[in-house]
């Protein structure tokens, strides 16, 4: 029987596509995920834990590694081994943490001779760090040889990117809720004043401080945490699985917007 | 004009209009309601991203394909018109007719798409709207001018014939400066999405939209992917041919599909040669714009994406070679030239080998410590773009060699100065080779930003050898004495085998390159300015992407020969509708009419 012309070519097209289709498959495997937002605002975290902290950031979402090696020279940028004791003596009159944070927000501010500007500002997107891992990352730079002794006030206010959610779309979020009755909420029905603090409204000490968080979270991340707090983990510092889950319950829908109205205020 | 013809028109009129009114309907009123719409929906079963992904990437393809095709059909004919050689005048027909029969299939992919990031990205849509708006209605009217420029040009091919020739080749021009715009225009929006310009932090637009327009990345992609386009359009276009070839049942047909898959290759390597240089102007202008962007790129997760574009690109090397290798076999007097191509086999097996070396290895602890780092000691040394670089050199080099001796297979030149060029064209050879080899070389003892900048060298050197050596064999092969007519309709079928691989590999790559291009952005919408927030912000890794290119080539092959046997089938009820059918001869002799 003579094979049609184009069922012989259907076949030599799928045999090459087939081909490169496995070839693409046996090869390393890598996703490149979404990085998660590092919350440490009103924490007591331990210096051990911010330079743990910092460290991943530097390997993940501040992308640092991609042309800083910690002990092997770079052709794009400086080796950053011992840059903890060397930052101190960059610039005279600037000590450690502030050289190194001028360097993340600051780049071009003073460069190492030899390299090219090329360094983008971490505070701002693509990378937008915000001032949790702002303060963690210095941390973890201050530990390579030198003393962590950055704290969060040392990191500008005006730093650090509003947090993802879709940059100048969560910027001009709006939700049909009120503010001024998810205030109420917070303060009243919800009892979340018991456990947070936030500006002249509520001290709670339990919880982290929410005092800016509209601007270090993002609202999906805000939303999620009110109705299902476990799922979106535990700041570090803070006991775990004391926020109730029963939001979604107590909450009739109206008010549930309403307090994420709220809490999408404070930034 | 026949019933067939008429309801084909009224098809493609019902496509375009359907288009334009789905196209208005997305425009500012609607797009700002949507802002209040939630920021995503869930497209059924598959998901809005693999939906938006499938339809976005088979759109691209034949919008490259009605794109290119026409860029060359009219050079095609205004050759035909300037010699009076119907043969081109025949082929150029051919060409636009394939066109023609995936105009409307595009416009609806076009409508679809729309509808996609309409329903399933409201809040993404709305944002680019509020940039782009004024585009929207420019791109809507380029587009009726392109459609009925293109019906004019199709349907008017006997009517605007003899004295009136030239205002039918002035149409097929007009026409592609439509499409070109078309082409600009589209790549705004999605340059854009790359390397933003032009607007606030907040997103807002400062000045016009020209400072939106006018980003870093358009330029350079217009440039690629208008070139890209020729590619793409000369491979299809050959496939074509090589399927009607395979089931011609004359050796006149045999003969003239025969031509047309040369013509159809020719146009498709000469611009694949000077594909890679404008690849090159594309990724350092993403690296001056971003270098965060650049290094993802090339050496973040990506990486291993561009061992995959090295196959690709040199199973394409080895198909043009070997499909210009089998068509020397048809021609009287290539046989002296047949000694080099085991040596030429062997450069763009090493060049190939080479290209395709892995930068650095995903390893095991052990084997990392037994290899001193990620690097393979001997190997890794192939694996960096001084050596890459060096290699697609010396590949485009041994292609338009292959080129040059394929052309001059039948030909004895009649100059006094034969030597004397002869030596200067082998001359302008090894210099460029040798140019490419030192730059490459050097290379390594040099800073990446130094090292950068020796590519250029490395491609002037090329583009330098490949102008000298056409200035000179033009003038010394004018009036050559031939040793015989090619035989069209004489080459292997496997050739044809060759054209099928051709435009598999380069739709595959085009989906791979879309991939590329839009997965740098990686959790962004708009790089750096609106985050993907969805439940796809992740970027797949390549095997799932593979998988997806693969399902989307398939799928659009499947609609390519549904279309061109509906295109057959319009032929079959209008047999001498256009005239003038020649079988092509060889050598500068003239057709003899059928």
């Amino acid at each position: 029987m003579r094979v049609p012309v184009g069922v012989k070519l259907s076949a030599f097209a799928l045999v090459i596509m087939g081909s490169y289709t496995y070839f693409a498959n046996s090869i390393p495997q890598i996703e490149s995920k979404p990085p998660a937002e590092l919350s440490l605002e009103g924490g007591d975290v331990s210096p051990a834990q911010l330079v743990k902290f910092g460290e991943e950031i530097f390997h993940t979402k501040g992308t640092c590694e991609i042309c800083h090696k910690i002990g092997e020279k770079g052709t794009r940028a400086p080796d950053l081994a011992g840059v903890g004791a060397r930052a101190a003596h960059r610039r005279p009159g600037s000590t450690a943490k502030q050289y190194l944070i001028e360097s993340l927000l600051e780049p071009q501010a003073y460069l190492v001779e030899g390299y090219p500007p090329i360094m983008p500002k971490v505070d701002k997107p693509p990378i937008g760090l915000n001032r949790s891992e702002l303060w963690a990352l210095v941390a973890f730079l201050e530990s390579l040889g030198g003393t962590v002794d950055v704290k969060l006030d040392d990191i500008p206010k005006t730093a650090g990117a509003p947090a993802g959610g879709g940059g100048t779309a969560a910027a001009e979020l709006t939700l049909p809720g009120d503010p001024k009755a998810g205030q109420a909420l917070f303060t009243g029905k919800a009892i979340c004043f018991t456990c947070h603090t936030v500006d002249k409204i509520a001290a709670g000490k339990i919880g982290p401080d929410l005092t800016q968080i509209a601007k270090i979270q993002t609202p999906q991340y805000i939303m999620a945490k009110v109705l299902n707090p476990a799922a979106m983990g535990t700041v570090p510092g803070y006991p775990k699985g004391v926020m109730p889950p029963t939001f979604g319950q107590m909450l009739t829908a109206k008010e549930y917007v309403d307090l994420v109205a709220f809490l999408l205020t404070l930034k | 004009m026949t019933s067939a013809a008429t309801r084909r028109r009224v098809g493609h009129a019902a496509a375009t209009v359907l288009f334009l009114a789905v196209f208005t309907h997305a425009l500012p009123a609607a797009a700002q309601e949507l802002v209040r719409e939630p920021a995503y929906r869930a497209f059924p079963l598959i998901g809005s991203r693999l939906a938006v992904w499938a339809v976005a990437q088979l759109h691209l393809n034949f919008a490259a394909f009605i794109l290119g095709v026409p860029v060359f059909a009219v050079i095609i004919e205004i050759i035909g018109w300037w010699t009076g050689d119907p043969k081109y005048d025949w082929l150029s027909h051919e060409f636009v007719k394939l066109v023609f029969a995936a105009f409307s299939t595009t416009a609806l992919l076009g409508a679809l798409l729309l509808f996609l990031f309409v329903g399933f990205y409201p809040r993404f849509w709305a944002f680019m709207t509020n940039i782009f708006v004024t585009t929207y209605w420019i791109y809507a009217l380029l587009f009726f001018a392109e459609t009925f420029s293109v019906y004019l040009w199709y349907y008017g091919w006997n009517w605007l014939s003899g004295p009136r020739k030239w205002l039918h080749v002035s149409l097929g021009v007009v026409s592609n400066l439509f499409g070109i715009a078309i082409l600009f225009i589209a790549n705004s929006w999605l340059t854009f999405m790359m390397s933003p310009t032009g607007i606030t932090e907040s997103g807002a637009l400062k000045g016009s939209v020209w400072g939106a327009i006018h980003n870093a990345t358009w330029m350079p992609i217009n440039v690629h992917r208008l070139i890209a386009n020729l590619v793409f359009g000369g491979t299809i276009a050959g496939a074509y041919a090589a399927f009607r070839f395979l089931n011609a049942e004359t050796d006149d047909e045999r003969a003239r599909y025969d031509w047309m898959g040369y013509i159809a290759n020719f146009v498709a390597l000469s611009a694949f040669i000077v594909l890679p240089f404008a690849g090159y102007w594309l990724g350092r202008e993403i690296y001056a714009f971003n270098q965060t962007m650049g290094i993802t790129m090339m050496g973040g997760f990506m990486s291993w994406l561009w061992i995959i574009q090295a196959i690709l690109i040199g199973v394409l090397f080895f198909g043009n070679n070997y499909y210009l290798w089998l068509g020397m076999e048809r021609i009287p007097g290539s046989e002296r030239y047949r000694k080099y191509i085991p040596y030429m086999l062997s450069i763009l097996a090493l060049g190939f080998m080479v290209w395709a070396t892995p930068h650095s290895l995903i390893v095991t602890l052990q084997e990392a410590r037994a290899m001193g780092g990620t690097h393979h000691p001997l190997l890794g040394v192939f694996g960096v773009m001084s050596a890459k670089n060096t290699a697609v050199n010396l590949m485009i080099l041994t292609t338009f060699l292959s080129y040059v001796l394929y052309r001059r297979a039948n030909k004895l030149s009649i100059r006094s100065w034969v030597l004397t060029g002869m030596a200067v064209q082998w001359a302008a050879f090894v210099v460029a080779a040798a140019i490419v080899v030192f730059y490459g070389v050097y290379g390594y003892f040099v800073e990446s930003i130094v090292r950068i900048g020796f590519s250029v060298y490395q491609v002037g050197a090329v583009l330098g050898a490949i102008v000298l050596v056409m200035t000179i064999d033009v003038p010394m092969f004018r009036g050559a004495r031939s040793t015989g007519p090619i035989r069209w309709g004489q080459i292997p079928p496997r050739s044809q085998y060759v054209l099928i691989l051709l435009a598999v590999t380069f739709t595959w790559l085009m989906g791979l390159m879309g991939f590329a291009r839009s997965g740098i952005r990686q959790y962004w919408h708009v790089y750096g300015v609106m985050r993907d927030t969805s439940v796809d912000a992740v970027t797949p890794a390549l095997g799932y992407a593979s998988n997806m290119i693969t399902l989307v080539t398939i799928v659009f092959f499947a609609f390519v020969m549904f279309i061109f046997w509906l295109g057959g089938l319009s032929e079959r009820g209008e047999a001498g509708a256009h005239a003038p059918v020649v079988a092509p001869t060889g050598a500068g002799s003239r057709a003899p009419r059928r």
